[in-house]
């Protein structure tokens, strides 16, 4: 005996281009929709990575500081404020934190570097808790400075880019500009995709000597899980002449101005979702109309309004499961592409896939394509329902 | 002036938000050896061009490993430090009206206390118009970026290196007779030879040869 499913198979198969024409609407619409639910959650928990890949969510600086190598490269080392290193002592032993880590950044002029010269940036950091604070820092070859004076050794530690870029392997000497002090590279890093792979990693009581001064520029702080990260925050900015920058802030900044534009695209995405839905509404309408006739004559063999509800409710499902898998399965193939095309539209696209989606997210988007496109489909099956046999065979002659 | 906090704190987002940028962008990869300022410099060491066009080439679309190989071969084995087969090299094309007259090429080469960074223009016969320095680093630096230093390459060709032994500093003719103004700094006066031959062999092997194959 034939089924309703195939039934409903072969009404749709009547008119194949408006089928068709209905089915690439649901389609588009479910592609979109599940790729951007796939970023919702794929941009947040990449931002959340690139933020632990800093190692500490929260940095103290002199007012005025400019704190990072960007910056630093910008200012070319000039306006560089220091903040004493026994700050670092007060911050550290507070509740919430879990470790902090004194850092130097120095900015050194090369003469020789192009026409104009330019300018090499240096990170001096305390061995003793900054390569804790980044234990996912990997090493291509070699390791931290080891050894009893490894604090205040004549050595450096490169990232991948600029190991690459100056052509050194461990073992190699680098040269401080300005200072002419050699440095040997001990290490040089796995790359990461971040700032760390064009840094030069010094100790910091090096660096402190190669610089002439005994201050630092930042430190990093380590928040403990559980901690109130706002009253630790609280707490930071009553330190006199420090500004505090936080991870959480910055975040929270990103994801407001990410919300934005995600509001605006899913009301895009929802009135393409209500487009096609309206379009499997005059479908299926078309059809039911088009077999007024025909429903009569199944009404008078017998069929309750109920059976031909749920005919017509069927059509629907066949049309929607179908357009819904179909448009799924396009955002899983084409998931990466999705990917490279909201990189270049974003202004900040943090590391890793931003365009997440999983067996979860498609099974949660085909739901709410299939709940839609029924509750589209209950009009036109409760109109072919309500049809009177008569009136239909009558019209039709 | 005090900051109010509201001020402050935007402030101080800006900046986390150009630090995220900073961090989630690595720098670019030492690819191939490129001029900083492209405009000024070609127009320095060809004064006499009016245009000029970056051309990409590498190793994977030109031979792949038989090429690579048989440009060691010519380098003689020296520590060439090669980036992978299909990383790009540039030249730059140099024009005169819509006349070609020359190239204008780099090449990185170790050096002692970093990158030497070594480009020279070359007419269309492959003689040395001008040798550019445009990154060592070394107390002795100024001693290589000198007039003087760059102006005993002028008319060298590939031939002339070829009576030279870059390995062991013997040999004859006027790369034997190129002075080595900084006597401390062995290393990087043959690293910048070696630079300069590697520059040669390149060319030849990706321009001249075909200039000659395809008249």
């Amino acid at each position: 005996m034939i089924s309703k499913f195939q039934i409903a198979y072969k009404n749709l198969l009547r008119k194949k281009t408006r089928t068709l024409l209905t089915l690439v609407g649901i389609v588009l619409s479910s592609w979109v929709l599940v790729s951007l639910l796939g970023f919702n959650r794929g941009y947040e928990s990449a931002l959340n990575r690139d933020i632990d890949n800093m190692g500490y969510q929260i940095m103290v600086m002199a007012k005025g500081c400019p704190y990072e190598a960007a910056t630093m490269m910008l200012q070319g080392g000039a306006g560089l404020r220091y903040i004493e290193a026994s700050t670092v002592d007060g911050i550290v032993n507070r509740a919430e934190v879990e470790a902090a880590t004194p850092i130097l950044m120095q900015a050194f002029f090369d003469p020789n570097k192009g026409d104009g010269g330019g300018i090499a940036g240096y990170f001096g950091v305390d061995l003793a808790t900054f390569p804790a604070m980044k234990p996912f820092l990997k090493f291509k070859k070699g390791g931290w400075p080891q050894g009893e004076k490894a604090a205040e050794a004549a050595e450096a530690v490169m990232g991948y880019e600029a190991a690459e870029l100056e052509q050194r392997e461990v073992g190699d000497l680098i040269l401080v500009p300005e200072k002419n002090v050699e440095l040997k590279v001990v290490g040089i890093l796995e790359r990461t995709g971040t700032q760390d792979d064009g840094t030069i990693f010094v100790p910091l009581k090096t660096l402190q000597r190669i610089s002439g001064l005994d201050k630092i520029t930042t430190i990093g702080i380590k928040v403990k899980k559980d901690a109130n990260i706002e009253k630790l925050e609280a707490a930071l900015y009553q330190l006199p002449d420090m500004q505090v920058v936080s991870f959480s802030q910055v975040k929270q900044t990103i994801m407001k101005l990410i919300a934005t534009a995600r509001v605006m695209v899913l009301s895009i995405a929802v009135i393409a979702l209500l487009i096609a839905m309206v379009g499997v509404v005059n479908t299926i309408l078309m059809s039911v109309l088009e077999r007024k006739h025909e429903i009569g004559i199944l009404k008078t063999m017998g069929a309750m309004p109920g059976d031909i509800f749920r005919l017509v409710w069927t059509e629907t499902l066949i049309l929607c499961t179908t357009g819904g898998v179909a448009g799924i399965g396009l955002a899983f193939l084409f998931a990466r592409l999705s990917d490279v095309l909201v990189r270049r539209v974003l202004p900040y696209a943090p590391g890793g896939e931003l365009v997440a989606i999983d067996l979860r997210l498609a099974l949660l988007t085909l739901l709410i394509i299939v709940a839609v496109g029924l509750l589209s489909g209950i009009y036109p099956a409760w109109k072919a329902g309500r049809v009177r046999p008569l009136d239909s065979i009558r019209s039709e002659a | 002036m005090k900051l109010s906090k509201g001020s402050c704190c935007n402030g101080l987002l800006v900046s986390g938000l150009v630090c995220l940028v900073a961090a989630g962008t690595p720098l670019s990869a030492a690819v191939s050896c490129e001029l900083n300022y492209p405009a000024s410099d070609i127009q320095r060491l060809f004064p006499e061009s009016t245009s000029f066009k970056k051309v990409y080439f590498s190793f994977s679309n030109r031979g792949g490993p038989a090429l690579l190989q048989k440009v060691e071969a010519r380098l003689g084995g020296l520590p060439a430090l090669y980036a992978p087969l299909d990383v790009p090299y540039v030249a730059y094309e140099i024009f005169k009206g819509t006349k070609k007259i020359g190239y204008v090429h780099g090449v990185n080469q170790k050096g002692q206390f970093g990158v030497l960074e070594v480009f020279v223009s070359l007419d269309l016969e492959g003689r040395i118009k001008a040798f550019y320095l445009q990154r060592i680093a070394g107390q002795w630096a100024k001693k290589f970026t000198t007039p003087n230093f760059g102006k005993q390459f002028v008319g060298l060709t590939l031939k002339e290196f070829e009576k030279y032994n870059l390995i062991s500093g013997k040999g004859a003719g006027k790369v034997s007779a190129i002075a080595n103004p900084a006597p401390e700094a062995a290393t990087d006066f043959f690293g910048l030879l070696r630079a300069v031959n590697k520059n040669l062999v390149l060319m030849d092997e990706f321009f001249y040869s075909v200039d000659k194959a395809n008249p």
